[in-house]
């Protein structure tokens, strides 16, 4: 069965590796566009499915990094691989700032302090024309490169996930979910709860760091509205609770699906789209808060580590 | 940039500060109630705060109301919206952990928001009614905010009136202090937190009704008031009901008075920096909250 599983794995990812050379621009673009996902919901579903504690600004990491990656590119003509580690540094600085007043409390601090912290970036980005462009935004110089950065984008897709993997699989991740049960019993327990979280934040505001300035140079011009939208981080929270949040594989699964049903279905009422993600969280919440990979998990009787 | 503040700058940032707090306060406390009660932060309180606006908005331009008759009305309507809320979904997650309740509310803000935006568009709309100040010893008082602080304070009057000396206003205070307790005592405590939700709602479209002769209305602008309103909680002390009164007065004279620093465009970050400035010095509150 191992054999099976570890053969189809590497089938998948030469199929991907090998796809930009057969596959129109628009594929391509998509399947980027899925790594995206899947690397953003992967990394909410580290410091909110494993810890508990809600991120409700994953975007603020996302646009950190875009616009760290951007001024670094078009300002002091660093190579976009290079942009794209900074983006995810400038979105660990960021996490270390926001998580250590509110990541040493327990309850809803965070939740409401990541609520805002969007808005308080957007106007940070507007003030600082000088350096970002404020509202007219930022263009970086021409150039595609939309195939190298389809590649990238997959490897960092893989990284998160492989990191949840490592996680889940290790003492500090049973840690982590010790501290999502009840973090009273974990103190009791000896375990140093704040750090933990911290760790948590951190690792899990790298790849939405990567990911930003990785868009960046793959759209060639932000703006503050293009970079901190609230629906990219409801987006990612649906991703991940559908596919089954606290799980490694569940962000995946809700990232290709609910693509998927976007480009498909919804692209024909864009209007309707947004509610539909409303009331998918209600639904999920509800009716099936261990989302689809849990509720399998359960019934199959499949391993807890995927 | 320098600055020079004259008293009468001063004077006038107080006066600022005091109508705008007073708003804050009202809205807050709503929130308070709801977390105090059921230990739900409830994120849709900003949407239901817009569908309080909007109430306003549509019977002020369709049935020519005053708009300051219509915050009774707004109150009645969003208070039904936040039972039949409590009653149909959050009920459900009130013992859950804390993820599922944040998670649940924020779905339902998602919603509300998207759901204003495709009934009513993303338009900006505006209540014209009264405009321009009232000048009094060289201090300008608002005209709009002088009469929205009068209704604020009368409403936010009337709760801690319910709250100190009525059975359901005792309830509340004992369901919020310990729940089992209150249920040996023969409080029904599920009777009770649909009220106080509803209570907490119509608190938040009282403050939108008074908003919509202030601001321009459209589907997004309650996002903010659910995090300036836990601002006020968190400054004020959670679990302290008065705290709200504090929390909220403070926070608009701390707005105003960095509007004479710094462009309104940074007024976000203020009440940001505040709420991180409280929670690393003073995290149980100004007043001292109860701790959970």
């Amino acid at each position: 069965m191992k054999r099976v599983v570890a053969a189809a794995t590497l089938l998948l990812l030469a199929a991907l590796a090998a796809y930009p050379v057969f596959g129109t621009g628009y594929g391509v673009r998509s399947m980027q566009q899925i790594f995206m996902w899947i690397a953003l919901a992967g990394s909410w579903n580290l410091i909110s499915g494993l810890t508990g504690y809600v991120s409700f600004g994953h975007v603020a990491f996302f646009g950190a990094g875009a616009y760290a990656g951007a001024i670094l590119v078009a300002g002091a003509g660093w190579p976009w691989p290079l942009a794209a580690l900074a983006g995810g540094a400038a979105a660990t600085v960021l996490a270390v700032v926001i998580g250590y007043p509110c990541l040493r409390l327990k309850g809803p601090y965070f939740a409401i302090a990541m609520l805002g912290l969007n808005e308080v970036l957007r106007a940070l980005v507007s003030y600082f024309e000088g350096l970002t462009g404020g509202g007219n935004g930022l263009s970086l110089p021409t150039l595609d490169a939309s195939v190298p950065i389809y590649y990238v984008m997959g490897v960092l897709a893989v990284a998160v996930t492989a990191m949840a993997w490592l996680i889940v699989t290790s003492r500090f991740g049973l840690r982590l979910m010790t501290i999502r049960e009840d973090e009273v019993a974990a103190e009791a327990m000896g375990i140093d709860t704040f750090h933990h979280k911290l760790a948590a934040l951190l690792l899990s505001a790298v790849g939405p760091g990567v990911a930003g300035a990785l868009m960046a140079r793959d759209q060639g011009y932000i703006e503050p509205v293009s970079v901190f939208p609230l629906a990219i981080t409801v987006t990612m929270i649906v991703m991940a609770l559908f596919g089954g949040k606290g799980t490694v594989f569940g962000p995946v699964l809700g990232a290709v699906v609910l693509f998927v049903a976007q480009e498909i279905v919804w692209a024909s009422y864009p209007y309707f789209h947004p509610l539909l993600f409303g009331a998918i969280i209600v639904a999920v919440v509800l009716l099936m808060p261990r989302g689809v990979l849990g509720l399998l998990q359960q019934r199959y009787r499949l391993p807890r580590t995927i | 940039m320098s600055v020079v503040v004259t008293p009468a700058m001063l004077a006038q940032v107080i006066v600022s500060g005091i109508l705008a707090g007073s708003l804050y306060a009202l809205v807050a406390l709503g929130l308070g109630l709801i977390f105090g009660v059921m230990r739900v932060i409830n994120i849709a309180h900003g949407p239901l705060l817009m569908l309080g606006a909007y109430t306003t908005y549509f019977l002020t331009t369709r049935l020519n109301m005053n708009p300051f008759l219509t915050v009774p009305v707004a109150m009645a309507a969003l208070f039904v919206v936040g039972v039949l809320l409590q009653r149909g979904l959050v009920d459900r997650v009130v013992d859950a952990p804390e993820l599922s309740s944040l998670l649940l509310t924020f779905g339902i803000s998602i919603a509300l928001v998207n759901l204003a935006q495709l009934a009513f568009t993303s338009d900006l709309r505006a209540v014209e009614y009264i405009t321009g100040a009232w000048v009094l010893g060289g201090l300008a008082f608002s005209k709009p905010r002088v009469i929205a602080f009068v209704f604020a304070a009368g409403v936010t009057a009337l709760s801690f009136l319910l709250l100190k000396f009525t059975r359901l206003g005792k309830a509340i205070r004992a369901t919020s202090q310990s729940r089992e307790v209150a249920m040996v005592c023969g409080v029904d405590v599920g009777r009770i937190h649909m009220l106080t939700f509803g209570l907490g709602a119509a608190l938040a479209a009282a403050g939108g009704a008074l908003l919509a002769v202030i601001v321009a209305i459209q589907p997004e602008m309650g996002g903010v008031w659910t995090f300036k309103s836990f601002l006020v909680i968190v400054l004020g002390g959670a679990g302290n009901y008065p705290g709200a009164l504090v929390g909220g007065l403070l926070l608009g004279l701390v707005e105003q008075l960095a509007s004479l620093f710094l462009t309104t465009q940074l007024s976000e970050v203020v009440a940001y920096v505040l709420l991180v400035l409280v929670l690393l010095v003073r995290p149980s509150g100004l007043l001292g909250g109860r701790q959970t």
